[in-house]
């Protein structure tokens, strides 16, 4: 028996009675704490430096529309509803979904909330947004905890987690062709260099976001455009 | 001194994240026995890799490209640092030894690796993106701004809408109510059309049970809320051209509205 057997077999029993640490129930609320700390301190630095948000361009673009003199409505409430679907949903099927709940919910969602309350401590101060972030995780964590051990079993819904996650998908790829529509009213250059890149991400198979992307930024700096 | 406090904030942020990521996505391996944090996507991903840590780390580091290109430009990491870049390098360091599959069921060992492999991305994308030069972020606030701003105004609202009315009778009747509420009183429709599909779903696949009744008990409470707050009854009610009653006027005054 080598070791790698015999890891093994103390994983399994740590599974059987679930009371080590890595697999336990209890310990899930410190790994979510922990979890939430980094992400909503990720926004803390998006918020100071402009850099560091855990999330896809569309959602932060939301954060971003607020901290620009807009309304945080759209986001607080697109991060709240994801959260509260998320956590129903996770608690039922054993995955909490990391992307919905707290990249969307705890890394946008609460700020957005918070920010339209004009309570900006815990997002401005990084030690602040650490600990507002693992509070908030546990709250999560504990949450998830109940509801399992009192629902368990009970329902077997996804909640329509599936239709949202496809929805989900399906906006993520009209992003690359948005973004060569707007590269190209930015400027002529500006157009080219995207979708020149465009193409060259398309033929090594990669999303064409990324390339249209490159490409507009390598012309910008080459024929830089005015605010 | 600016690039000395990213690095520190950008290494404590990407230690907690990646540990925790590293940790959930072995849990997933045992979900749902063991309540994990991750995605299905993730964990259909990492098993098709079938152990090599060369397909582990070339997956990666696609969407690694991907997630640099948008920091870069937009300052936003995307959703695949989390799902994919971290738990699949950090599975690609645990298998580099012996090849072993079983190295990323182990909770303690991903979460050591995903906080290493953590802290090493999450520094590299904050220093070189707040690196970058002036005109460089004036290109992307032209290009991604506007881009994103057709996306969520127009883009999403529709296809989460479509997607609501393709899955089925009541999810399209809630969708539609709640979307629609939603865009008059948020702004956006997104919110009220998952909330309307997460009702209509709920109640096909379970029936009316406890959590569905409370669920949309706590979504219509949500509205109602956010309508008052928004001072959308009081706009209601000039635009039927109608006199806002004075009581009405004093309960927002109450509330500071």
């Amino acid at each position: 028996m080598d070791k790698s057997d015999e890891t093994l077999k103390e994983q399994e029993l740590d599974l059987k009675n679930t009371k080590s640490f890595w697999y336990a129930d209890w310990s899930f609320p410190i790994i979510v704490g922990l979890m939430s700390a980094g992400v909503f301190a990720g926004t803390s630095m998006y918020f100071n430096y402009g850099t560091g948000a855990f999330n896809e361009v569309a959602f932060v673009a939301m954060l971003k529309a607020g901290m620009t003199g807009g309304s945080y409505g759209a986001c607080a409430a697109f991060g709240a509803s994801f959260l509260f679907a998320r956590v129903l949903e996770g608690s039922l099927d054993g995955i909490l979904d990391l992307g919905g709940s707290i990249l969307t919910g705890v890394g946008l969602g609460i700020p957005a909330i918070l920010l339209s309350m004009n309570i900006k401590e815990p997002i401005k101060s990084f030690p602040l947004a650490l600990l507002t972030g693992a509070i908030i995780g546990v709250l999560i964590g504990f949450v998830i905890y109940a509801i399992r051990h009192f629902t368990l079993k009970q329902s077997n819904s996804t909640f329509g987690a599936d239709i949202m996650m496809g929805a989900g998908n399906d906006t993520g790829r009209f992003l690359g062709p948005l973004i060569l529509i707007s590269a190209c009213q930015a400027s002529i250059p500006i157009g080219l260099g995207a979708i020149i890149g465009a193409v060259i991400f398309y033929a090594w198979k990669k999303p064409i976001t990324g390339g249209a992307i490159i490409g507009a930024m390598i012309a910008g700096l080459l024929f830089p455009v005015k605010v | 001194m600016h690039f000395l406090i990213i690095l520190i904030e950008s290494l404590i942020i990407g230690t907690l994240v990646g540990l925790a990521v590293g940790v959930g996505a072995a849990r997933m391996f045992n979900a749902p026995t063991v309540q994990a944090l991750g995605a299905f996507r993730t964990l259909g991903e990492m098993n098709a890799s079938e152990g090599d840590p060369a397909s582990h780390f070339s997956f990666g580091l696609g969407f690694f490209f991907n997630a640099w290109a948008s920091t870069v430009a937009a300052g936003s990491f995307t959703q695949d640092v989390t799902h994919r870049v971290i738990p699949n390098w950090a599975a690609a360091l645990l298998m580099l030894k012996n090849h072993d599959e079983k190295q990323m069921h182990d909770a303690k060992k991903m979460g050591i690796a995903g906080a290493i492999v953590g802290a090493l991305i999450v520094a590299f994308l904050n220093l070189t993106s707040s690196a970058l030069p002036q005109s460089l972020q004036i290109t992307a606030v032209k290009v991604l701004v506007p881009a994103a701003t057709l996306l969520i105004n127009t883009v999403m609202p529709v296809i989460f809408w479509l997607a609501a009315i393709d899955g089925g009778k009541r999810s399209g009747i809630f969708g539609t109510i709640f979307g629609g509420i939603a865009q008059l009183i948020m702004g956006n429709a997104v919110p009220g059309v998952v909330l309307g599909i997460l009702v209509g779903k709920g109640v096909d696949e379970s029936g009316w049970n406890k959590i569905t009744r409370i669920i949309l008990i706590t979504t219509i409470v949500l509205f109602i809320l956010s309508a008052f707050f928004r001072g959308i009854d009081l706009t209601l009610v000039k635009q039927l051209n109608l006199g806002v009653p004075a009581w009405l006027r004093q309960i927002h005054s109450v509330f500071g509205g």
